[in-house]
């Protein structure tokens, strides 16, 4: 008879549905937020060579894509001095030692492989997740034998939208000073500073405040070519001419994101304030009017409407913004009492700027455009400056005096895993970063 | 049949024990229905009511732990507290009691240690000591360097406190330790929550931690856990939570 058994069942499966009812009833939630997003570890094994051409060519291919991939701020590339694995294992997944990955603390592996293909390099990058065993995706490429360099960035970029869904920002350009002995130049390189090109130069002349056309025309400067300062265009193929018809002098040039528009700082007399005009110079229009201040470094908001510019109308030079026909001046900064070179992130939230700190020392900060929050980037490392997001507004580029001279750094926009760029040795400063 | 047997017979007849058929089993069909109908009842109003174990829209509890120190002037620029520092990294750090050794024992080992062993081994510790979640490593000199409340918590991360200070604690404790992969996308971290079902002893050792609610992303799901895991054991619960605890628990809600 199984009466007993199954009311003692029933009876015990109903003080379970009540005991869990009760015990669900008055949980308390705890939020938590404020996730400490790290990098995901990553190793990456040095390029496999199907041919002695496409040998001569894989250090250079190497040494981009280990910059780009160190510099993306969504890896934490490992030191191959750590590897367990054998040189010359596989690209398959089933030819991986995969334990031998995790070992080391890898999260992933890349492995990339390089073959000729008449004058081109053709190259093959597998991703592969250590935890799982498995090849997740398969990138391929190719590129003449000379832009070897530009392969690996291709390849970053794409391996950097594969995981992310955002467009990488390692095809894009910089431009940037360079100090010599005899005066300033104007250069245009890769992101990373490398395959530079002069722009603007000559012998005791002085070439400043580069700004790349957003639609990758060309870059524009200031320049004391004929004693005070004017603003050149140099557009690919063509000579520097000038673009800003002014008898007052102009600095600062700022184009808007779609290129049809400039700004920039006019000085008459004592005061000096901002301009914008069309792209081509025309249509020259005063924005602001505060006589006997100083306004200056335009910068335009993503979508062009509004610019931030400084201003020490509030007796110190502060950031402020202003919509593009010079309506609604609005102060952003009220901390410090030095702050200046503002650029607007490409994201559109916030505006990087160099501050003094009360230490006297020179860092940089991000102010939230809508809320006004300051949040510190670098400290403690020399003097840092001159901002300049990336096209996708995840990274920074500034020039920083930490190592004696002025040279060019690499970081997060949160400040975060802050990299020298790889260029040859000088003094650079001043960066713009644009497509 | 003698009166005897029959007195007998019908002694023995509501015994269960004997075969005779009995008017019991009709008894025993109603009440099998009745339960069935009782369990079914059980079973509709615990699916109608049960489906939302734990109510989403719930008000979460909003828990700070205030640092302790001075407050900075508002005028000045911000600075980052946690920069690493070369006098915090020099700074010397209390040795960890060392276990009484019996010195009848040989200990061939200790002999044969180079003399740098004691030292690297107080570097690894002392390297432990600042990355565990206690912080009891924290000299005094930076607890003044931080910004905070002079009634404030030393691992406190707030400027201002708020709501029950050992939920603020356990927050604090799980914070440090919870690390997501750079690699998920922006527009998905927006939607991600996950809620894991915690009990805690009163010692403040986890018995159980369960994931109630996954994110949908494995990557998030497995960092959320892995934090509560890393941060565990919490501090020991104050007296009026201690049983609420270690019976009902407490869902922790994760949001990058």
């Amino acid at each position: 008879m199984t009466h007993p058994s199954v009311l003692a069942r029933a009876v015990g499966f109903t003080m379970i549905l009540l005991s869990a009812r009760r015990a669900t009833a008055q949980v308390p939630v705890l939020e938590i937020s404020g996730a400490n997003f790290r990098p995901m570890p990553l190793a990456v094994a040095a390029p496999q060579s199907a041919d002695d051409n496409a040998r001569s060519k894989s250090a250079e291919l190497d040494a981009a894509l280990m910059f780009d991939l160190s510099a993306s701020g969504i890896f934490q590339v490992l030191d191959r001095k750590s590897f367990l694995a054998r040189v010359s294992e596989g690209l398959t997944a089933s030819a991986i030692n995969f334990a031998r990955w995790a070992d080391i603390g890898a999260d992933g592996l890349v492995k990339t492989q390089l073959a000729s293909e008449g004058q081109k390099i053709r190259a093959e990058l597998h991703f592969f997740s250590v935890g799982t065993g498995k090849e997740e995706f398969k990138l391929t490429d190719s590129a003449a034998d000379r832009d070897v360099r530009r392969l690996a960035h291709s390849l970053a970029d794409a391996l950097y939208r594969r995981l992310t869904r955002e467009p990488g920002p390692f095809q894009s350009h910089l431009a940037f000073v360079r100090r010599t002995a005899q005066g300033k130049e104007v250069w245009v390189a890769d992101w990373d500073g490398r395959n530079g090109q002069l722009a603007a130069g000559g012998p005791n002349v002085l070439n400043v405040l580069p700004a790349l056309i957003p639609d990758g025309s060309g870059v524009a400067f200031t320049t004391y070519r004929t004693g005070r300062p004017m603003i050149f265009v140099q557009r690919s193929g063509g000579a520097a001419v000038p673009l800003v018809k002014s008898d007052h002098m102009a600095t600062g040039i700022a184009f808007s994101p779609d290129a049809k528009r400039i700004a920039y700082s006019l000085a008459v007399g004592e005061s000096t304030q901002i301009w914008v005009a069309q792209a081509d110079g025309s249509g020259a229009k005063q924005l602001t009017d505060t006589p006997y201040f100083i306004n200056t470094s335009p910068s335009w908001s993503p979508d062009g409407k509004r610019i931030a510019f400084v201003s020490n109308q509030g007796g110190s030079p502060q950031i402020y913004v202003m919509s593009a026909d010079g309506g609604g001046i609005r102060r952003l900064t009220f901390q410090g009492n030095y702050n200046q070179t503002p650029d607007w992130s490409p994201r559109g939230d916030l505006i990087a700027f160099t501050a003094r700190d009360e230490r006297r020392a020179f860092d940089l900060f991000t102010v939230n455009v809508e809320s006004g929050k300051i949040t510190r980037l670098t400290q403690d490392q020399g003097d840092n400056e001159e901002p300049t997001f990336s096209p996708n507004g995840r990274l920074l580029i500034f020039a920083s005096h930490r190592t004696g001279t002025s040279r060019l750094f690499v970081m997060n926009s949160d400040g975060s895993n802050q990299l020298p760029l790889p260029m040859d040795s000088g003094a650079y400063h001043t960066p713009d970063w644009g497509r | 049949m003698s009166p005897a047997d029959a007195k007998a017979h019908s002694a023995l007849a509501p015994s269960l024990l004997t075969g005779t058929r009995l008017p019991v089993g009709r008894y025993l069909v109603v009440s099998l229905v009745g339960h069935a109908a009782f369990f079914a009842a059980i079973g509709v109003f615990s699916y109608l009511h049960l489906g939302a174990r734990i109510d989403l829209n719930q008000q979460p509890i909003k828990a700070s732990l205030v640092r302790l120190g001075k407050p900075r002037d508002p005028k000045l620029l911000p600075r980052i507290p946690d920069a690493p520092k070369e006098e915090e990294a020099k700074a010397p750090v209390p040795e960890p009691p060392k276990p009484e050794e019996p010195k009848s024992v040989p200990m061939p080992d200790a002999k044969a240690r180079p003399p740098g062993n004691a030292d690297r081994r107080k570097q690894l510790l002392s390297a432990f000591n600042r990355t565990s979640g206690a912080g009891g490593s924290r000299t005094a000199k930076t607890i003044e360097e931080l910004e905070g409340q002079t009634d404030g918590d030393p691992n406190g991360n707030s400027a201002t406190q708020e709501g029950e200070r050992y939920y603020g604690q356990l927050k604090a404790q799980i914070q440090q330790r919870y690390d997501v992969s750079q690699t998920i996308p922006e527009q998905e971290r927006l939607h991600l929550k996950a809620q894991v079902l915690v009990l805690i002893g009163k010692t403040g050792e986890v018995l159980k931690a369960r994931l109630a609610t996954s994110s949908g992303n494995e990557l998030f799901d497995n960092s959320v856990l892995a934090a509560v895991k890393k941060a565990s054991p919490f501090p020991p619960p104050p007296e009026h939570l201690r049983d609420a605890l270690q019976r009902r628990g407490i869902v922790l809600e994760f949001r990058p």
